[in-house]
């Protein structure tokens, strides 16, 4: 299972990189998505891969949590990888470039998986520094003078703050000497055999270091650059996944300082940076001239919320899981169809784009229904999410919290909504208006992608609801 | 014989504030791969002997052949002669350089009276090589010295991980190596495009994205 995970990925792009053929780039990438669409069924339907190998299945594994986050990593990669052969048309990539760019989104989603499924702490420090070289790649992607500019900040930011991390794990190893172990059973196992002191050095060394990767305020100059320059379904990927597997590494860590009975030091952590992202994103969020750069302040604005959701203990836990599905698949969505509107007028601008319902009703509308879901109008799930945060803030005795989390998020919501609403109404500009047809692959994965966020919302299937509690029960 | 070699280190990250030619970064990255191939074949002796050639092989080939030989082609093909004026002057930034020396002698000092087993110059150098590769990246202009100094912090964290004794499985250790040699490999290609594109490479030419 594991091997195919990890393995069969990269074997597909190498073929496809090789045979420069478009039938076996598409075959490669939608082949990829299938797959990591089976692996979480098969997983709960208990099948067992007898052939692998043992280091694999050590290194390797799918935990509750992992679960969770790879079902995530799967539905948004699935609708990145349709969406994709939209992205292929528009641009009239030759075979070659297809080729290429098929690797290196598979070599990405292998890295992600790599974050999420690795049982050794410095093994996933090396899939999170991966995931950033890959990722990178693909930022500068169409060649031109910004997106190089994205890249080249991307990468060297985030390099340094993982190699922050990683000095984070060697001091984590001076107060573990007797643990002699990363192994994250070990840890959790003798955590509070572990120095408090060291213990405690480490995390702010590896919290500013994944935190640069999860793109929060302070450290998140990366993040609306990278963001706004990649093509289309890369951002869907990079807002709806990568953060995610950075998260799910400080979310490992945190484990540790949970059994070490340290968490209110950590959850400290996690609200002073949880609520400046939000400030933050609030305050640029009403100046934004950019659509795509005020997607990727929204991120920064849901892994704020996400931190002050890990912070606020087992009552927000919750709420910070669900927020993270929620958060993932309507940004996905929001970015997938700020594609389509990029396609239509040719420029990011806010200004430049008026009449979208006009231009193109399918695509107005999907700007519109994902950005209530982003925002959190019911019935999507982020506002039972955000309802639940309030409500941990009231159960933790810091209800007065709660005044400056909903006034930051009202400021957000209207910025966004302000925005959307200008774009989408009004009278579209007669260059723009004659279009051929969008072929399915430029809004069915968007469509499915909201379904299923009013599905989770209105009425949770079982085996989401298991996923998710099993996600939770991950924390002690 | 080891503490010759750390304060030798260190004096290079000394030197390396006091210098603006980018070929001394380069030569001075390579001499810190080959004090720190010593440190690794003179000090260590319990670990087997599969992790000993594989850290020689690292310190030796890798962080004094390959890389420091890599960068100087590229600084050949491209003609940078020196750094461009740093936002801070030569003399402060002296200044400023002793001052990280004499805080990572005072981690040493404070390393050697608590009981956590770290070596206590090791730590110090080490803790004085991050943060001084850390204040060079924020205070030059040019790309390519952010390249050389993110090098330079590489081989800080490096010693560090020498100070202290635990090991990491050979996997980990393969995996930290390629995605530091991939990383680097990555910056060149970017320095080059950017030497391409904006006929030039400092970064504060790097200004077309901001949120107005």
């Amino acid at each position: 299972m594991i091997a195919l995970v990890l393995v069969l990925p990269v074997c597909l792009g190498v073929c496809s990189l090789i045979a420069k053929n478009r039938l076996v780039n598409r075959i490669a990438l939608i082949g990829t998505a299938m797959v990591y669409v089976a692996v979480p069924f098969a997983q709960g339907m208990n099948i067992v891969w007898t052939v692998q190998p043992s280091w694999l299945t050590t290194y390797f594994q799918f935990d509750t949590i992992g679960l969770y986050f790879f079902c995530i990593m799967t539905v948004v990669f699935c609708s990145a990888a349709v969406y994709s052969l939209f992205y292929f048309k528009i641009h009239a990539l030759s075979a070659k470039q297809e080729a290429l760019y098929v690797l290196e989104i598979l070599l990405f989603v292998v890295s992600m998986s790599g974050v999420i499924l690795s049982t050794h702490l410095a093994l996933l420090w090396v899939f999170v520094e991966a995931s950033t070289l890959t990722s990178a790649m693909l930022i500068y992607f169409e060649k031109k003078k910004s997106s190089l500019e994205a890249a080249w900040k991307y990468v060297f930011i985030c390099s340094i703050g993982i190699a922050l991390a990683f000095v984070g794990i060697i001091v984590l190893s001076i107060g573990s000497r007797h643990i002699d172990s990363f192994f994250f059973r070990d840890l959790y196992a003798r955590a509070t055999e572990i120095n408090p002191f060291w213990l405690k050095v480490s995390f702010a060394f590896i919290f500013v270091g994944l935190g640069t990767k999860i793109g929060v305020a302070p450290i998140h100059a990366w993040l609306p650059d990278a963001h706004s320059e990649a093509p289309s379904p890369v951002s869907a990927l990079l807002s709806g996944a990568l953060l995610n597997s950075a998260l799910l590494g400080l979310l490992r860590v945190q484990e540790i300082f949970i059994r070490a009975r340290l968490d209110s030091f950590s959850n400290f952590l996690f609200l002073i940076t949880g609520m400046l992202s939000l400030m933050v994103s609030a305050v640029f969020m009403l100046r934004l001239k950019n659509y795509k750069r005020m997607l990727a302040y929204s991120s920064i604005e849901n892994m704020g919320i996400l931190f002050i959701g890990i912070a606020l203990g087992r009552y927000g836990l919750f709420a910070a899981l669900l927020h993270t599905l929620a958060h993932s698949l309507s940004k996905a969505s929001l970015f997938l169809t700020s594609g389509n509107i990029l396609y239509f007028y040719k420029t990011k601008k806010i200004d430049e784009v008026n009449g979208l319902l006009k231009t193109d009703p399918r695509t107005g509308w999907l700007w519109i229904v994902s950005m209530l879901a982003i925002v959190g109008f019911p019935p999507f799930p982020i506002f039972i999410s955000k309802f639940l945060i309030i409500k941990a803030f009231w159960l933790n005795g810091m209800s007065w919290l709660a005044i400056p989390f909903f006034l930051f998020v009202v400021v957000v919501m209207y910025g966004m909504g302000s925005t959307v609403f200008k774009m989408a109404f009004g009278d579209s500009p007669r260059t723009t208006a004659v279009h051929s047809k969008l072929p399915a692959s430029a809004f069915v994965p968007q469509l499915v992608l909201l379904i299923i966020l009013c599905l989770i919302a209105l009425h949770m299937p079982r085996q989401v609801m298991d996923v998710l509690h099993g996600a939770t029960i991950f924390f002690q | 014989m080891t503490d010759i070699l750390i304060i030798l280190l260190g004096t290079s990250m000394l030197y390396v504030f006091a210098v603006s030619r980018i070929e001394a970064y380069v030569k001075t990255l390579a001499f810190q791969g080959f004090l720190l191939f010593l440190l690794v074949i003179i000090d260590i002796q319990e670990i087997d002997w599969l992790n000993i050639a594989f850290l020689s092989l690292e310190t030796l080939v890798i962080k004094t052949m390959v890389i420091p030989y890599f960068l100087f082609t590229v600084i050949r093909k491209n003609e940078i002669a020196r750094e461009v004026e740093p936002y801070i002057t030569q003399f402060y930034s002296l200044i400023i350089a002793s001052a990280i020396f004499i805080f990572g002698f005072v981690a040493a000092f404070w390393a050697a009276t608590t009981n956590a087993g770290i070596k206590p110059l090791y730590f110090g150098v080490s803790i004085m090589l991050i943060v001084s590769s850390l204040f060079l990246i924020v205070n030059r202009k040019t790309i390519i010295t952010h390249i050389l100094c993110y090098m330079m912090l590489e081989n800080g964290i490096f010693l560090l991980s020498l100070s202290v004794a635990n090991e990491l499985p050979l996997l980990v250790n393969l995996g930290v190596l390629l995605d530091l040699f991939v990383g680097v490999y990555l910056f060149v290609i970017f320095f080059n495009k950017i030497q391409e594109m904006y006929d030039g490479s400092r970064i504060d030419e790097l200004t077309d994205l901001k949120d107005e």
